[in-house]
């Protein structure tokens, strides 16, 4: 889940989970009766038809989640970019993958990671979880996992007698359960389970609780909802993200934005290779344009942007009220206000010192304190 | 062509929905101040509705569904109510010049949208809008209060202002 590969690659990827040994049992698997158990507020997400929610699934995923066997080395697993206590970020500016190879972006939250409409911060076409979990697994620019076909992991997994229940109550009906496709199945289903749903701003707005949140917190909530700071704009909706989709809205076109972080002078005003869904569009239009991520657990998931360029909630707020970054030496030098493909909505505001403590304390109140516990998303093994 | 008119409807009502979570903009202040709104400009009677006023007139409800799929009612005095209590041109008074007339809402952040008199009235556009001040029996208040619009007609939802405070009646050829 950490950041987007070449898509050719993940295109040869699918292709070859596809048609080898990894190939999906031709028997559909029956639906299965996941209770997701969400509170007011919050749709149904969406699920593809091809691998329905089961508990089997869940749990299988969750212990695929934290194997490090599954990698190269046996040194890293998803949990090594996605760690439970940051809201399933590592804390770091970019990903560290299991040879020592640096991501060229930050990990992203998988912390209601079931309602993104899109994956990664900037692949309009990475919309399947179970697609995604290839990336990191095979991919090797750069090398995450590092796994390689053929290599020992299946059989370890068929070896494993822990392995042999968890995959027989997960995909009974499979005459060979051990696949790859299964694999990415069950890890995606384990994601799909992590929902935030009440932290203390739910409470104030879904449950009504007027204690819930300081009155810092309010005030921050209406300056957010504003319309000279109008952050709502692209961090919208339950999710606090103009990316989400659901179970009615699953096909959801999504925009993604250029905030002005940068806007170096020549080429392409990003620095490569993180130069927005460009990469994928080949539109110079394109060029600096990122997906808004959910805002939920935001106070645990610095450093911020992209590619963890910015350091603390209060720099965000600073870069939005300037109306872009102003880099003024280094090979990064410019002045993203003035980046041609700024989003129009990115045009700065007045900000009071009450105004930036009100709005940190709103976006304090969005982390929940029982996502980063609950024991349902925890590390097996130990 | 059932599945085309559904998916049409399913669209209309998330276009609703989206425009009532995500409408406009409301606040820079501090503490939610009491409900009041203010219907000023071109009327007979230039008034201000406070919220026991509005608890006074006559209610409606509406039902909208909500993100996760319930419904979520509404409940307030319609636009074309007020209007009336102003004294503004609607009914058999709505003809010639007076149908240039416009309303424009503002919001307590500035936010401002404009509904035309012909939109309102039974005889012409007949649109039921409405200036609620509870959401499921309870007041509107954060963000979204104490007094907001709600367009259930509208498929988008940038009209459905929030922190309505001011009606102002604007009549173009007098």
């Amino acid at each position: 889940m950490n950041g987007l590969k070449l898509p050719a690659m993940a295109a040869a990827l699918l292709v070859l989970a596809l048609t080898t040994r990894w190939a999906v049992s031709a028997e559909p698997e029956k639906p299965a009766d996941y209770q997701w158990n969400l509170p007011k507020g919050f749709p149904r997400p969406y699920v593809p038809a091809d691998n329905p929610m089961s508990a089997a699934k869940v749990e299988l995923g969750r212990y695929l989640f934290y194997d490090s066997r599954m990698s190269v080395n046996g040194k890293q697993s998803c949990a090594n970019c996605h760690k439970q206590d940051l809201a399933f970020t590592d804390g770091r500016a970019v990903g560290v993958g299991a040879t020592g190879e640096l991501h060229s972006r930050s990990a992203m939250s998988l912390v209601n990671v079931a309602y993104s409409a899109a994956l990664t911060w900037s692949n309009p076409e990475m919309k399947s979880l179970e697609k995604q979990a290839l990336v990191p697994m095979f991919g090797d620019h750069p090398v995450e996992l590092g796994l390689r076909e053929g290599d020992a992991f299946l059989p370890l997994l068929r070896s494993d007698s822990r392995y042999a229940a968890l995959f027989a109550r997960a995909f009974p009906a499979d005459t060979d359960r051990f696949t790859m496709a299964n694999v990415t199945k069950a890890i995606a289903s384990f994601e799909r389970s992590i929902i935030s749903a009440r932290s203390p701003y739910d409470r104030y707005h879904y449950d009504r609780e007027d204690d819930a949140v300081s009155e810092s917190a309010k005030r921050g909530e209406i300056l957010f909802f504003s319309q000279h700071i109008s952050c709502f704009r692209c961090h919208s909706g339950f999710n606090f993200s103009d990316a989400t989709a659901s179970e009615r809205n699953a096909d959801r076109e999504i925009e993604f934005h250029n905030t002005g972080l940068y806007n170096l002078s020549g080429g392409l005003s990003y620095p490569s290779p993180n130069v927005g869904i460009y990469e994928f569009t080949h539109a110079p239009a394109d060029v600096g344009k990122f997906k808004a991520p959910t805002l939920r657990n935001i106070a645990l998931t610095a450093p911020y942007m992209h590619d963890g360029s910015i350091q603390t909630l209060e720099g965000v707020l600073d870069h939005y009220a300037a109306g872009g970054r102003r880099i003024a030496s280094g090979p990064m030098a410019g002045n993203g206000h003035d980046n041609p493909n700024k989003d129009h909505l990115i045009g700065g505001f007045p900000l009071s010192a009450q105004d930036r403590a009100d709005l940190i304390d709103f976006l304090k109140c969005l982390t929940d304190d029982e996502v980063i516990r609950d024991p349902r998303f925890a590390n097996p093994w130990l | 062509m059932f599945h085309k008119q559904l998916f049409i409807r399913i669209a209309a009502v998330a276009g609703v929905w989206a425009s009532l979570m995500f409408a406009q903009t409301p606040a820079p202040a501090v503490a939610q101040a009491p409900a009041k709104l203010v219907v000023s400009g071109d009327v007979a009677k230039p008034i201000t509705l406070g919220a026991e006023d509005l608890a006074a007139m006559p209610r409606e409800k509406v039902s909208i569904p909500d993100q996760d799929g319930t419904q979520v009612e509404y409940e307030g005095v319609t636009l074309r109510e007020i209007l009336q209590r102003a004294g503004t041109p609607l009914g058999n008074q709505l003809r010639g010049k007076a149908l240039t007339t416009y309303v424009l809402a503002k919001a307590h952040d500035g936010y401002q949208v404009v509904f035309a008199l012909g939109e309102i009235d039974a005889s012409f556009g007949n649109g039921k809008i409405l200036v609620v001040d509870k959401r499921d029996g309870k007041a509107l208040f954060g963000y979204q209060g104490p007094l907001r619009l709600v367009c259930p007609d509208d498929k988008a939802g940038a009209r459905s202002v929030r922190m309505l405070e001011t009606l102002e009646v604007v009549q173009l050829q007098k």
